[in-house]
């Protein structure tokens, strides 16, 4: 349950500023990475900024849902959830510029399908890709193989991750249940399910709890609607006494709403340019650090030839 | 014993699972045939090793780790000239301190460790305690001389209680044969009728089993328990000191889950939870599945975390 999770007791932070805290030392650290190992031609110019980062993070974090929302057979939410999640931790404490967003995207993907149970063979996954001819998708699908260790390794093996689509189920049953004052609960659930796939978007899963990202949606598709909810907080979850715990409780719903508002899609030109430098970045630096990312072959092991055909297939192969 | 071959000619011990390996004093095992092999002249070096050995020092392997006989092998050498016992020593700790002296000397010579200055020890020890090393020698002998007296005696009694089972069994037998027997001879030659006949030859047999059982009865009580103390002797037995401790009470499990209290399983169909839950499908309840389990889960995952954590 979510109280003794591991999510809750390393993947949720305070505020905003400490995941910013932590992206900057990410983006800091492959720099000096990059000019330590001593490639001439190096200017600061060619890295990546925080803001540019973050954009591109942001498309490709469009990719990775319209991917989901494509996939044949039909993906639970609760996969999509955590696949989003996977590749938000990801990239908490590495840079876009190390490994390239569109792999692990992917990797995040076929990760999250297995640790949800939803059994899908990795020559299945890698159907979906329609772009791509089959032995691009043979390619595709080893290089998912290569990346998920280390995946699993940058999530520190935290690999269980709450979504708040079943807190958002519990709290339309406890609505029907315990507050008829409401007369229709189930006229929330379109406005509250769109509210929590935009909530994925955002830094919320890494800030709250999820039953709190649940309540917030709901709440806030009861006032679109006109509905007056508040009792349900002071009566039902026996608030009332309790004023300290109320005003913490609308104060995070407000910082959730903030949140939601300031999403935005990244423009396409920008998006572009960014996408160019961190190319090169990778065409510079990629290749020199021996994409050995199999963790589990050591010494002692036969390795495969580099595979030097790693840039290949390309973002618009993907949908 | 198979996993590992012999180092030399590697194949055969797979082939051959009755052969045996001999170990040395350097460690280093061998399968016979190539002892046999390589000192056909008596001595020779090792083949991992390269120190110099005799043929005569080979022993067969007891233990699956060639290291563990080796060390064997040095332990039995030290305990002939470490032999003091645990009276000769004034305290329980010089004990112990000489016990940890004999354990390092073991360790090093199976080590090779040291092995100059530990030599050099242990002859020095053998000529300061000569007289004493002889005299546990002796004392050892003895022992063991008496030890050897007992299981001996055990023996023979043992055997001379099975030919007597035996001789018993016999009489018994042959008893038996005699009474059928001489029931034969009556009815050929006697002039009684052979109802009555009969009748006394049930009689005599009933007789005779009543011997049997009484025989086996007359067991001659033993004078010694099996662990050597005599039947009789008293040993005193302290009571046992009393140990109060404070009974163990059962506290049902608290655990924070930061929201408001959920319902238990049991109370939900009660609170009318379950009208608004999708109903269990008669293939789901094979499974033990209800929907009061759904139910359960969604609300406790809704109310977990609700609130926020008090730092």
């Amino acid at each position: 349950m979510f109280h003794n999770s591991s999510q809750k007791k390393f993947w949720t932070f305070k505020n905003e500023d400490e995941l910013e805290q932590m992206r900057y030392m990410a983006n800091e650290k492959f720099r000096r990475k990059a000019l330590e190992s001593g490639k001439p031609g190096i200017g600061d110019f060619k890295f990546l900024d925080r803001h540019e980062e973050d954009a591109l993070f942001r498309h490709y974090e469009r990719r990775l849902l319209d991917f989901c929302n494509a996939f044949k057979p039909a993906m639970p939410k609760s996969v999509v959830g955590t696949a989003i999640m996977y590749f938000r931790r990801f990239y908490l404490n590495n840079s876009i510029m190390e490994y390239h967003p569109r792999i692990i995207m992917l990797t995040c993907a076929y990760l999250s399908c297995k640790v949800d149970e939803f059994n899908v063979s990795s020559t299945q996954f890698v159907g979906n890709l329609l772009q791509e001819s089959p032995a691009g998708q043979e390619r595709v699908a080893e290089q998912i193989l290569e990346y998920e260790l280390l995946l699993i390794q940058q999530l520190n093996f935290h690999l269980v991750v709450h979504n708040p689509y079943r807190p958002m189920e519990g709290l339309l049953i406890d609505l029907k249940t315990r507050y008829p004052t409401l007369e229709n609960p189930e006229s929330l659930r379109k406005s509250a399910d769109d509210f929590l796939t935009q909530a994925a978007m955002t830094d919320a899963g890494l800030l709250f709890s999820p039953s709190q990202i649940a309540l917030t949606a709901i709440l806030n598709s009861a006032s679109r609607a006109g509905l007056k909810m508040e009792s349900y907080l002071t009566e039902c979850l026996g608030l009332k006494e309790d004023k300290e715990t109320l005003s913490k409780m609308y104060d995070s719903m407000k910082r959730m709403k903030t949140l939601l508002k300031k999403y935005e899609l990244p423009k396409q030109e920008e998006v572009n340019a960014y996408k160019h430098k961190l190319e090169r970045i990778h065409a510079e630096f990629a290749t020199s650090s021996n994409k050995r990312k199999r963790g589990y072959e050591e010494d002692g092991h036969v390795a495969k030839e580099p595979r030097l055909t790693e840039e290949d297939w390309t973002d618009e192969d993907l949908l | 014993m198979d996993d590992q071959g012999c180092p030399r000619c590697k194949t055969t011990k797979y082939r051959n699972p009755s052969l045996k390996l001999m170990v040395n004093v350097c460690g280093h095992t061998l399968c016979e045939n190539c002892v046999e092999m390589l000192f056909v002249r008596g001595s020779g070096n090792c083949v991992q090793c390269d120190t110099p050995l005799r043929k005569s020092n080979f022993r067969v392997q007891l233990f699956e780790d060639a290291t563990v006989d080796k060390e064997v092998e040095i332990r039995k050498k030290v305990m002939k000239i470490y032999n003091k016992r645990e009276f000769d020593f004034p305290s329980l700790r010089d004990y112990n301190d000489y016990l940890e002296q004999v354990e390092d000397i073991v360790y090093n010579l199976t080590n090779n460790v040291d092995v100059e200055n530990t030599k050099g020890r242990m002859e020095q020890y053998q000529r300061e305690n000569k007289d004493i090393i002889q005299r546990n020698k002796a004392k050892l002998t003895r022992e063991q001389e008496e030890l050897e007296e007992l299981l001996l005696l055990e023996q023979q009694s043992n055997e001379q209680r099975r030919l007597e089972v035996l001789q018993e069994e016999q009489r018994q037998l042959q008893a038996k044969r005699k009474s059928k027997q001489t029931l034969l001879d009556e009815l050929e030659q006697s002039k009684l009728p052979a109802t009555i006949l009969l009748a006394q030859h049930k009689v005599r047999a009933a007789q005779l089993e009543t011997q049997i059982e009484q025989q086996k009865q007359n067991v001659k009580p033993t004078s010694l328990f099996s662990t050597g103390i005599q039947i009789g002797q008293t040993v005193s037995l302290q009571p046992l000191p009393r140990i109060q401790e404070v009974l163990y009470q059962y506290k049902p499990l608290q655990v924070e889950t930061y929201g408001p209290p959920a319902p238990d399983l049991e109370q939900l169909s009660r609170f009318g939870y379950l009208n608004h839950v999708r109903a269990a499908m008669p293939q789901d309840t094979a499974g033990g599945y209800t929907s009061a389990l759904a139910c359960y889960r969604a609300i406790q995952d809704a109310f977990n975390g609700l609130f926020p954590i008090r730092d």
